[in-house]
C-alpha cells in the first residue's frame, strides 16, 4: 500500500506534460492489450468460419450435384429433388450459408445447359433465394443493390426487369453499370437502348463487358447502331465502333467515314482501324489527301489500313513516306512497297547510308 | 557563447524535435484513417466484379510482361514458368538476360525451347546492344515468351530494352523471381480500363513475402509465417506500409513509388518521358515520380492506382547484411529521386504532387533517419551534459514506442479483416509479439542502412546495385 502511494506521490509531483503523455501511454498499453485479446477472437472466428464453409460447401455441392442428376422426365421434380429443395430453404435464411448455395450454383450454372440449367433456375426460386435476391434492391446501401442486381444477372431472372431498370439513373457508377449489363443479359440488343440516352461515359472495361455478353448469345442478329455512332456521347461512339468491328457492320461504312473528322483523336483513330477491316476503300483517298494534317496515331493507322488495300497506284505516296521519322511507319511503307514490287525495294541497301536510318538497314538487310 | 545562448538552442532543438514527432505521428493517424475508408471501399467496389469476362476477353487490351533476369540461373526456369501460367489472355512475356554471366540462357534456351529470330528493335530509348539477340520458342505452348539476350546494362537498361520491343499499350515491369499470382494481372488492369475523368498512367501492387511459403509448380500453395525473426519483421513492416501507407496515398492520388517488383505503365506515356533512368538506382521510383512530373507539365488529369489484393509474392533478405545493403540502396534511389525533381517540392504549379506527397516524403521517408540520428546525438550529448529531464525523456520513449505498437496491431488488423493470409493458429500471437519487438530487431538496422546510404550517396558515389543473394522460393518449401 506504501508502495503504491508512493508511486502515486511521485506520479503527482511530474509537469502536467509528463502526466498527461503517462496517461495517454496507459491509454495505449489498454489498447494493446484489447487489441490483442480481440485479435485472437476475430483470427478463431475467421478460422471457425473458413472451416465452416468448407464443410458446408461440401455438403452443398454434394445435394446440388445430386439434385441436378435426380431429375427425371415424367415431373418436373422428383421426390429425391423436392427433398434437396426442402433441405436447402432450411438453410436459406442464414446468410453465410445462402452466400455460399449461390457461390456454387453459380460455378454450377456456368458448367451446365440446357435442362440442367433450368433445374437450378427452379431449384433458385424454390428455395426462396430470388426473394432474398430481390430483396436486397430495396437496400439503402448501394453496394447491396449492386450485388442484388449482380445475382439476378447471374441467375438470368428476367421477371424482375421492372424492378432492377429503375435504378438505370443510379448516382452511383457501380450500380447503374450492374443495371446495364443485366439487361444486356436478358434482352441481348433491345437491352442496350439506355445508350440512347447514356451522358454518363461508359468506360472500358464495362464496353468489354458489355461485349462479352453480347457475344454469349447464338443469334448475332444486331440492331441498328447509327444512332449511337451519332451520339455526342465519345464513349458511346468508342462502343458503336467495336460493335461495327465485331459484327462487321458494312451498312455504317458511311456513317463511319464522317467519323474520320471527329473531334476525339481516339475515336478517329479507332475508325480507321475499324475501315480497315471492314475493307473501307472509300477512306483511303481522303486520308490521303489530309495525311500531313492527321495526328501520328492516325497516320501510323492510316498506313496500317494501306497495308490492307493497296493498289500499284498508290506507291508513289507511299515511296514518299519511306523515311517517314516515324519507325511504324518507315516499316509499314516498306512492306507495302514490298507487296507492290519485291524486286524494285530489295534495292535499297544501295542507298547511301544518310537516307535511311540504321535500323531501317537493318530491317531491308532482313527481308 | 553563454548560458542564455545554449538554452535557447537548447530550447530551439527541444521543440523542434517535439513538433517533428508530433507531425509524424499526426500523419501516420491520418494515413491509416484514409486507408481504412480506402481499404472499405474498394472491398466494397470488388464484392461484386465480375473478372471472368475481361479474363477472356479477346477485347481486353494486351499486356506485356517485362522480367529482367541477371544472373538467376538457380530459378529462372521455375519464374518463368510461373508468369506464363497466368490466366489472362491477352498478355506476353519478355525476359530480360541482361548480360547474366551464369548459365540463364542457355537454360531457358533448353527448357522452353528456344530458337534465335530476326527481330528489328525500334530503339525509342537507348539501351546498350543486343548480345546473343532475340530468342522464341519452337513450341507453341510457349508462343507468349520472348527471350531477349543483351549486354550488361543494369535493371533499368533492361527494363528499357523490354519497353523498345513491347508492342503492346500496356507494360507490366516485374522483377523476375517474384511470383504473380494467377488472376494479378486482370486485377491490375482494372484501374486503367475503369477510371474514365483522368488517365491512369501507372498501378501498383502489394507486395507480399513468400521466404517459408510453399510454391509449387509456379503456384502459391501455402503461406506460412518464416521462423527468421528479420524475414518476420520484415512482413510486419510490408503490412504497414502497403495496407497503411500506399493505400492511403493511393487515395489521395498521391503514390510517389510503384514497387519494382510489380507494376502496371502506360507504355506511351512511360516512352514518352524517356523509360527508367539509368542513372539512379531508384529507377522504380523516379520514373513513377517523372511520369507524374509530365503529366502535371501537361496540365492532364492523370491518376496512379493501387491494388491492395496480395497477388506478387517475393523473397526478401533473410540476412542482415543483406538487408542493410537493400536498404542502403533503397536510401541512395529516394535521394537521387528527390533531388532530380527538387522543382516539385513546395511548387503550387504542381498541385498536391507539389504541396503533399513530395514534401510528404522528403520529411517522413528522406529527412526521417537523419533527424533521427541527430536525435541519437543530441541525446546522448544530453546525457554527458547531465542535461537530461529523465521524466520527459523516459515518459516521451515510452509513448513512442507504444505508439509504434499500436500502429503495427492496427496494420494487422487491416490484414485480418480484408485478405487474411496469415490463416494458421498460433500466427497472430506471433505477428502481435513481433509489433512489440520490431523497434529493436529491424528498426535500428533500417536506421543504419539510411544513414549509410546517405553516406554512401554523398561520398562514395561509384557504388551501385548492391548483392541480392537469392536462395529461390521454390526451394523455400517446408
Amino acid at each position: 500500500m506504501m508502495y503504491y502511494q508512493y508511486i502515486i506521490d511521485y506520479y503527482n509531483e511530474f509537469p502536467f506534460l509528463v502526466r498527461l503523455i503517462w496517461i495517454i501511454s496507459g491509454i495505449l498499453f489498454s489498447i494493446i492489450v484489447l487489441l490483442t485479446i480481440y485479435l485472437k477472437l476475430v483470427r478463431s472466428f475467421l478460422r471457425r468460419k473458413d472451416k465452416e464453409i468448407a464443410k458446408f460447401k461440401d455438403d452443398y455441392e454434394a445435394s446440388l450435384i445430386e439434385y441436378l442428376y435426380s431429375g427425371n422426365e415424367q415431373e418436373e421434380l422428383s421426390e429425391v429433388q423436392k427433398s434437396i429443395i426442402l433441405k436447402l430453404k432450411e438453410e436459406v435464411p442464414f446468410k453465410s450459408k445462402r452466400k455460399i448455395i449461390i457461390s456454387i450454383l453459380y460455378n454450377l450454372m456456368n458448367e451446365v445447359s440446357g435442362e440442367m440449367s433450368d433445374s437450378i433456375k427452379i431449384l433458385y426460386y424454390e428455395t426462396g433465394l430470388i426473394d432474398y435476391a430481390i430483396s436486397r434492391l430495396s437496400n439503402k446501401n448501394w453496394y447491396i443493390i449492386a450485388k442484388g442486381i449482380g445475382e439476378l444477372t447471374r441467375f438470368k431472372i428476367d421477371e424482375t426487369h421492372d424492378k432492377v431498370a429503375k435504378f438505370i439513373n443510379h448516382p452511383r457508377s457501380e450500380v447503374r453499370k450492374g443495371t446495364q449489363l443485366y439487361l444486356v443479359n436478358m434482352f441481348r440488343f433491345e437491352g442496350l437502348k439506355f445508350l440512347n440516352t447514356l451522358s454518363a461515359p461508359l468506360s472500358e472495361w464495362h464496353q468489354v463487358q458489355l461485349l462479352e455478353t453480347l457475344q454469349k448469345f447464338d443469334d448475332q442478329q444486331i440492331c441498328d447502331i447509327k444512332p449511337w455512332l451519332k451520339s455526342t456521347n465519345d464513349t458511346v461512339v468508342s462502343f458503336a465502333i467495336k460493335l461495327a468491328q465485331i459484327y462487321n457492320q458494312f451498312e455504317v461504312k458511311d456513317v463511319l467515314i464522317e467519323l474520320l473528322s471527329h473531334k476525339a483523336k481516339e475515336i478517329r483513330v479507332s475508325v480507321i482501324e475499324v475501315l480497315t477491316h471492314l475493307y473501307g476503300v472509300e477512306a483511303k483517298d481522303m486520308l490521303k489527301a489530309n495525311f500531313n494534317e492527321l495526328s501520328l496515331d492516325e497516320q501510323i493507322s492510316f498506313f496500317a489500313l494501306l497495308e490492307k488495300l493497296v493498289i500499284p497506284t498508290d506507291e508513289p505516296f507511299v515511296e514518299k513516306h519511306l523515311f517517314h521519322k516515324n519507325f511504324e511507319i518507315q516499316l509499314l511503307a516498306l512492306n507495302i512497297l514490298k507487296s507492290i514490287n519485291i524486286d524494285k525495294y530489295m534495292g535499297l541497301t544501295n542507298l547511301p547510308k544518310d537516307e535511311k536510318s540504321p535500323a531501317m538497314l537493318k530491317l531491308v538487310n532482313t527481308i | 557563447m553563454d548560458t542564455s545562448t545554449v538554452n535557447i538552442i537548447l530550447q530551439f532543438l527541444h521543440y523542434m524535435f517535439f513538433v517533428y514527432a508530433c507531425s509524424a505521428i499526426l500523419s501516420y493517424i491520418i494515413l491509416s484513417v484514409i486507408s481504412g475508408k480506402e481499404t472499405i471501399e474498394y472491398l466494397k467496389k470488388n464484392s461484386f466484379v465480375n473478372y471472368k469476362d475481361i479474363l477472356s476477353s479477346t477485347m481486353a487490351p494486351s499486356i506485356t510482361i517485362i522480367a529482367p533476369a541477371y544472373n538467376e540461373s538457380l530459378n529462372v526456369v521455375e519464374n518463368v514458368r510461373s508468369l506464363l501460367s497466368n490466366h489472362y489472355v491477352n498478355y506476353s512475356v519478355i525476359i530480360v538476360n541482361d548480360g547474366s554471366k551464369d548459365d540463364s540462357l542457355e537454360k531457358l534456351i533448353e527448357a522452353y525451347d528456344l530458337e534465335k529470330v530476326d527481330y528489328i528493335v525500334n530503339e525509342k530509348i537507348k539501351t546498350k546492344p543486343l548480345r546473343g539477340g532475340v530468342f522464341k520458342s519452337k513450341n507453341p505452348a510457349f508462343e507468349k515468351l520472348m527471350v531477349v539476350d543483351k549486354e550488361n546494362g543494369g535493371k533499368a537498361d533492361a527494363l528499357n530494352t523490354g519497353l523498345n520491343i513491347s508492342k503492346t499499350k500496356y507494360v507490366a515491369c516485374i522483377d523476375v523471381d517474384c511470383l504473380l499470382l494467377e488472376d494479378a494481372l486482370q486485377k491490375m488492369i482494372k484501374p486503367f480500363l475503369e477510371v474514365t475523368d483522368a488517365k491512369v498512367i501507372a498501378a501498383g501492387g502489394v507486395i507480399r513475402i513468400a521466404n517459408s511459403c510453399i510454391i509449387r509448380g509456379g503456384k502459391l500453395i501455402d503461406v506460412n509465417l518464416p521462423k527468421n525473426l528479420l524475414v518476420q519483421s520484415q512482413i510486419l513492416e510490408y503490412l504497414r506500409a502497403f495496407l497503411l501507407g500506399r493505400m492511403a496515398w493511393s487515395r489521395l492520388n498521391g503514390l510517389l513509388v510503384i514497387s519494382g517488383a510489380f507494376g502496371i505503365f502506360d507504355k506511351k506515356i512511360a516512352i514518352e518521358v524517356g523509360g527508367y533512368d539509368t542513372n539512379t538506382v531508384g529507377e522504380d521510383m523516379e520514373i513513377v515520380v517523372r511520369m507524374r512530373r509530365y503529366m502535371e507539365e501537361k496540365n492532364e488529369k492523370y491518376r496512379v492506382s493501387y491494388i491492395p489484393d496480395p497477388l506478387c509474392w517475393t523473397e526478401a533478405p533473410d540476412s542482415y547484411k543483406i538487408f542493410i545493403s537493400q536498404r542502403n540502396r533503397w536510401t541512395r534511389g529516394t535521394i537521387e529521386t528527390l533531388r532530380k525533381h527538387r522543382k516539385i517540392g513546395f511548387n503550387r504549379n504542381y498541385g498536391s504532387f507539389g504541396l503533399i506527397s513530395y514534401p510528404y516524403w522528403l520529411l517522413f521517408e528522406r529527412m526521417a533517419p537523419i533527424i533521427e540520428t541527430v536525435g541519437i546525438l543530441y541525446f546522448v550529448i544530453l546525457i554527458i551534459l547531465k542535461q537530461v529531464r529523465w521524466e520527459y525523456a523516459l515518459s516521451f520513449l515510452v509513448l513512442a514506442y507504444l505508439f509504434s505498437v499500436v500502429f503495427s496491431i492496427v496494420a494487422l488488423y487491416s490484414e485480418e479483416l480484408t485478405f487474411h493470409q496469415y490463416k494458421k493458429k498460433g500466427t497472430g500471437y506471433k505477428l502481435v509479439l513481433l509489433s512489440a519487438l520490431e523497434p529493436f530487431v529491424l528498426h535500428p538496422f533500417i536506421l543504419y542502412a539510411a544513414i549509410r546510404g546517405n553516406f554512401d550517396y554523398y561520398f562514395n558515389k561509384k557504388k551501385k546495385w548492391g548483392e541480392m543473394v537469392r536462395k529461390g522460393m521454390s526451394t523455400a518449401e517446408v
